[in-house]
């Protein structure tokens, strides 16, 4: 069962990237943003897409699987957190087998960089630095129940679909109170809005 | 063991008063040996270190591009270019750990081990001869810069560790991104295992030099248990990196060697470089063992699938939202 923990709601995000630039001031990680903005259907449509790390949990995140060096670990509360500075070698595989595409490598510093949920703020009971900045509500940081209660009506959805494979993750995704099962992982390729990808 | 017994001409030159040190350093060939095979028997540690070495030993690799792995040996373990890249005060914070620690393992472990030997040059002379397995490297005089300098070598390193872990002690307190998620255990016990092991043996110098020797069995029995503890905790901790960082070396010459002749994959949808590709052939093939069931996703680059992920969620959850 979810905790307190972050949701998204693509349908609110208005793509204007204040989740990207409170993440850069962060002390913990200052000058670059660990989470992302995209527009999938750019040039036709406003729709963006905030993504942080997922914190996948099945039973262990692929990036911390396929770390050859044993630096990504997983706290107790499920959190993923970022490579350990003292192991991580900078190889990649953790930005190549991430479904969600979150993690990076800077090549200089041979150091992965990714998001671990705001660990010093979430684990002092704060909220991570995106949510309290979006301004429509596309990153909200708290229980299901404070989220129905404020948004009554809608689904949410820990369960994404990459082909095959069903990945569940720590941090939910809002959904229409219609849509039942997992949310496509968008692999195999689909259409978006009726165009080809 | 064997080391211990040949290089002392059958423990001829061997002190028993250096015994525990001795089976310390046992201990610990047993204890990284035992970490690092079960290290490397996971999937993805186990692909890199074949690559790597196959990269390394592979003659093709060593004709086309000899000085390659000496200058990433020496670039990347050495001087540890990455680390500036870091911050500044944290290479070099880390370098004077490094320098320091490396100083006094190789003073330490082949004087433990019997193989250095010192002894007097002649009866009446203050001169000394410094052995090497019983035979005689160079002599020199106590009294100058390299007679100092061989007895407080370890003085020396004991320095450089105290100004290396006290900065690293004190980020420790300070920086947010070192405080998040810190573990004691994990992340302040080297530090004092460190601090402990050069304060203790600075104090035994001091206790020589001004106390004639006033608390010094004390200070050594504490400064061998700290040194034994240090090195046993070794393969477990955070040490362990000191091990696992060469297996770096070995992937970059795996990825550098791919790039030199070109191999590198575009990602499926943008074009955009994604790695090389037996980089990416690799992770695969990991993914595959792990039954991720996912590889074919390592061929996209992340903004691609981030971008399909938005479009898939458009297209089936919720429609719309132009
Ligand atoms: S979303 Fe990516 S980075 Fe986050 S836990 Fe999952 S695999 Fe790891
Ligand atoms: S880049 Fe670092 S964290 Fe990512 S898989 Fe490689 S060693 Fe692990």
């Amino acid at each position: 069962m979810l905790g307190r923990t972050l949701f998204i709601d693509p349908g609110r995000c208005i793509g204007c990237q204040a989740c990207v630039s409170a993440c850069r001031e962060c002390d913990s990680h200052r000058g670059t943003s660990m989470i992302h903005v995209d527009y999938p259907d750019a040039g036709h449509s406003t729709a963006a897409l905030p993504t942080v790390c997922m914190h996948c949990e099945d039973p262990v995140a692929p990036c911390a699987e396929v770390c050859p060096a044993e630096a990504i670990l997983v706290t107790a509360d499920g959190v993923v957190q970022t490579a350990d500075p003292t192991r991580c070698i900078g190889c990649g595989n953790c930005v190549g087998a991430c479904p969600f595409g979150v993690p990076q490598v800077d090549p200089a510093q041979k150091l992965q960089l990714k998001c671990n949920l705001c660990y010093d703020r979430t684990s002092a009971g704060l909220a991570p630095m995106c949510a309290t900045v979006c301004p429509s509500g596309a990153l909200f940081y708290g229980t299901l129940e404070q989220l129905t209660t404020e948004r009554p009506g809608v689904s949410v959805v820990t369960e994404f679909a990459f082909g095959e494979v069903v990945v569940s993750t720590g941090v939910a995704m809002v959904a229409p109170a219609s849509h039942r099962g997992p949310v496509p992982g968008g692999l195999p390729l689909v259409e978006v809005n009726g165009r080809p990808a | 063991m064997l080391a211990i017994v040949l290089g002392s001409r059958g423990l001829r030159d061997f002190d028993s008063a250096l015994v525990p040190y001795a089976a310390a350093t046992v201990l610990l060939a047993f204890g990284v040996t035992y970490r690092y095979t079960s290290w490397v028997s996971g999937p993805a540690a186990r692909r890199l270190f074949v690559q790597g070495w196959r990269t390394a030993l592979s003659r093709t690799n060593l004709r086309a591009a000899p000085t390659a792995l000496p200058r990433l040996a020496l670039t990347y373990l050495g001087f540890q270019k990455f680390l500036g890249a870091r911050s500044h005060a944290r290479w070099i914070a880390h370098q004077l750990v490094f320098w320091g620690c490396l100083l006094a393992v190789l003073i330490t472990f082949p004087l433990t081990w019997g193989w250095f030997t010192f002894t007097a040059a002649s009866p009446q002379g203050p001169g000394y001869q410094m052995r090497l397995w019983g035979y005689r490297l160079f002599s020199f005089r106590q009294d100058s810069l390299l007679g100092w300098s061989m007895f407080h070598g370890l003085d020396l390193a004991a320095v450089l560790v105290i100004g290396g872990v006290g900065y690293f002690l004190w980020l420790r307190t300070r920086d947010r991104r070192a405080v998040t998620g810190q573990r004691f255990g994990y992340d302040f016990v080297p530090l004092i295992a460190l601090l402990t092991v050069s304060v203790t043996g600075l104090l035994l110098t001091f206790s020589e030099l001004a106390l004639h020797g006033g608390g010094y069995e004390f200070l050594a029995i504490l400064h061998m248990v700290s040194v034994v503890l240090t090195l046993i905790y070794l393969p477990f901790g955070k040490f362990f990196h000191i091990v696992q960082r060469p297996a770096a070396v070995g992937m970059q010459l795996f990825k550098d060697t791919a790039r030199r002749k070109g191999e590198a994959l575009a990602c499926r949808r943008c074009g955009e470089p994604v790695d090389t590709a037996p980089a990416v052939a690799n992770l695969r093939e990991t993914m595959r063992e792990l039954e991720l069931g996912w590889d074919h996703g390592a061929e996209y680059c992340p903004r691609c699938r981030r971008v399909l992920r938005g479009g898939a969620y458009l297209d089936q959850v919720k429609r719309g939202f132009r």
